[in-house]
């Protein structure tokens, strides 16, 4: 078998699609799953490497409001403290993720390097 | 994919909810500031704002809330307490300030629980 | 910075009722005082908060800062006239044996003292709130 390179990923051409969850019985109580399976229609990529590049585009713009948001603090503009606050963790959690996919990406793809052809 | 991590309607909410505790500070602020101003009528958030929120997550409708900006208005039903036609109650106010403190510690504690069940999540590990 | 939500206005209710405090104080030490630099008995002075600014209040909008009506006091001489008793003996004596006494009552500037204090301290608790509402917003996203 050809080694693989790391650019074209073995699953090529498959439909990456958000898992949607069973919504919960008492909408009214609300919960985390619920959050993330209700929020607008499922996102589809064609190819893996566009969720991956997503991902980083996301995650490089919530830096990036992370980073005005706090230079409008400190610059004295009337911003409250909680948008500042908040804006970092949300870039912080997405930073978190991609940097969580990128590990297991990295491990799932030495996992096939080691593989006995 | 960052709008499932936070596009769900209870944190949505969550955080309009905190913008919401801060302009109602500010209204309590301006209004005991002036409790002896003469001819000073009360300011509030207006009702309709969090009418608006409720109805958004009883719906579980977070895209209704992107455009939801609390803002501070003329009380217009609050009746003069003096003669000079001062409307604020002090006891009012007072007491609008203490509630407004355990709701915004509510809406901070929804946002950390979601932070930190979020990077549970992302890291596999609690903590 | 403004990490502090209403302090502006607290702020400003807290210099207006301070002031006022001052003058009360004033008031009450010099309630007996029949004799003063420029001649004749203690003047009382007066607080007034002026009038509400119409246009100031109605435009109080979030996107706009910390716009919001500031209360504003004014120190004016009282008008009363002085209060005349008979007291031939005493050195302020006019030529009838009437010793002149600023119209002040002390129990009416203690009231007044009272009411002050009172909204001082509702000023600063408006202060301490949006402290603890700050400090709460800082620990957003702070881990054990």
């Amino acid at each position: 078998m050809s080694p693989i390179s790391p650019a074209t990923p073995a699953i090529v051409g498959t439909e990456w699609t958000r898992p949607i969850l069973p919504k919960v019985a008492n909408p009214s109580v609300g919960s985390d799953l619920e959050g993330i399976a209700a929020s607008g229609s499922p996102q589809t990529y064609a190819r893996f490497g566009d969720v991956l590049t997503d991902l980083i585009r996301q995650t490089d713009q919530a830096q990036r409001v992370s980073g005005e948001t706090t230079g409008a603090l400190l610059a004295g503009q009337n911003v409250p403290v909680h948008q500042a606050m908040i804006a970092g963790e949300e870039a912080s959690v997405s930073f978190q993720l991609m940097l969580e996919v990128r590990n297991r990406l990295l491990e799932g793809y030495q996992e096939l390097m080691r593989m006995q052809v | 994919m960052t709008e499932a991590l936070f596009g769900g309607i209870n944190y949505v909410a969550a955080k309009k909810g905190l913008d919401a505790c801060v302009e109602r500070q500010r209204a309590s602020a301006a209004n005991i500031a002036n409790l002896e101003t003469p001819g000073y009528r009360r300011v509030h958030v207006p009702r309709e704002f969090q009418q608006s929120l409720r109805e958004a997550v009883r719906r579980q409708d977070p895209a209704s809330l992107a455009g939801l900006r609390p803002g501070v208005a003329v009380d217009g039903s609050a009746v003069a307490r003096t003669p000079d036609g001062n409307t604020v109650n002090l006891t009012d106010e007072l007491m609008a300030l203490q509630e407004n403190g355990v709701e915004h510690s509510l809406h901070v504690q929804l946002i950390n629980g979601r932070m930190s069940r979020l990077r549970a999540a992302i890291s596999g590990r609690m903590s | 910075m403004n990490l502090i939500p209403g302090a502006t206005s607290a702020t400003q209710g807290l210099q207006a009722e301070q002031l006022r405090m001052e003058v009360i104080s004033q008031n009450i030490a010099n309630a007996r005082t029949t004799r003063t630099s420029s001649g004749g008995p203690y003047q009382r002075q007066a607080v007034r908060f002026s009038e509400a600014l119409g246009e100031a209040l109605s435009g109080v909008d979030a996107t706009r800062g910390d716009r919001q009506a500031m209360p504003r006091l004014e120190i004016l001489p009282d008008t009363r006239p002085p209060v005349r008793v008979h007291q031939p003996g005493h050195p302020d004596a006019d030529g009838e044996g009437f010793v002149s006494y600023p119209a002040i009552s002390v129990h009416e500037e203690m009231a007044d003292l009272v009411s002050a204090s009172r909204t001082y301290e509702a000023n600063l608790a408006v202060i301490r709130n949006g402290r603890a509402l700050a400090q709460q917003a800082l620990s957003i996203g702070r881990r054990a």
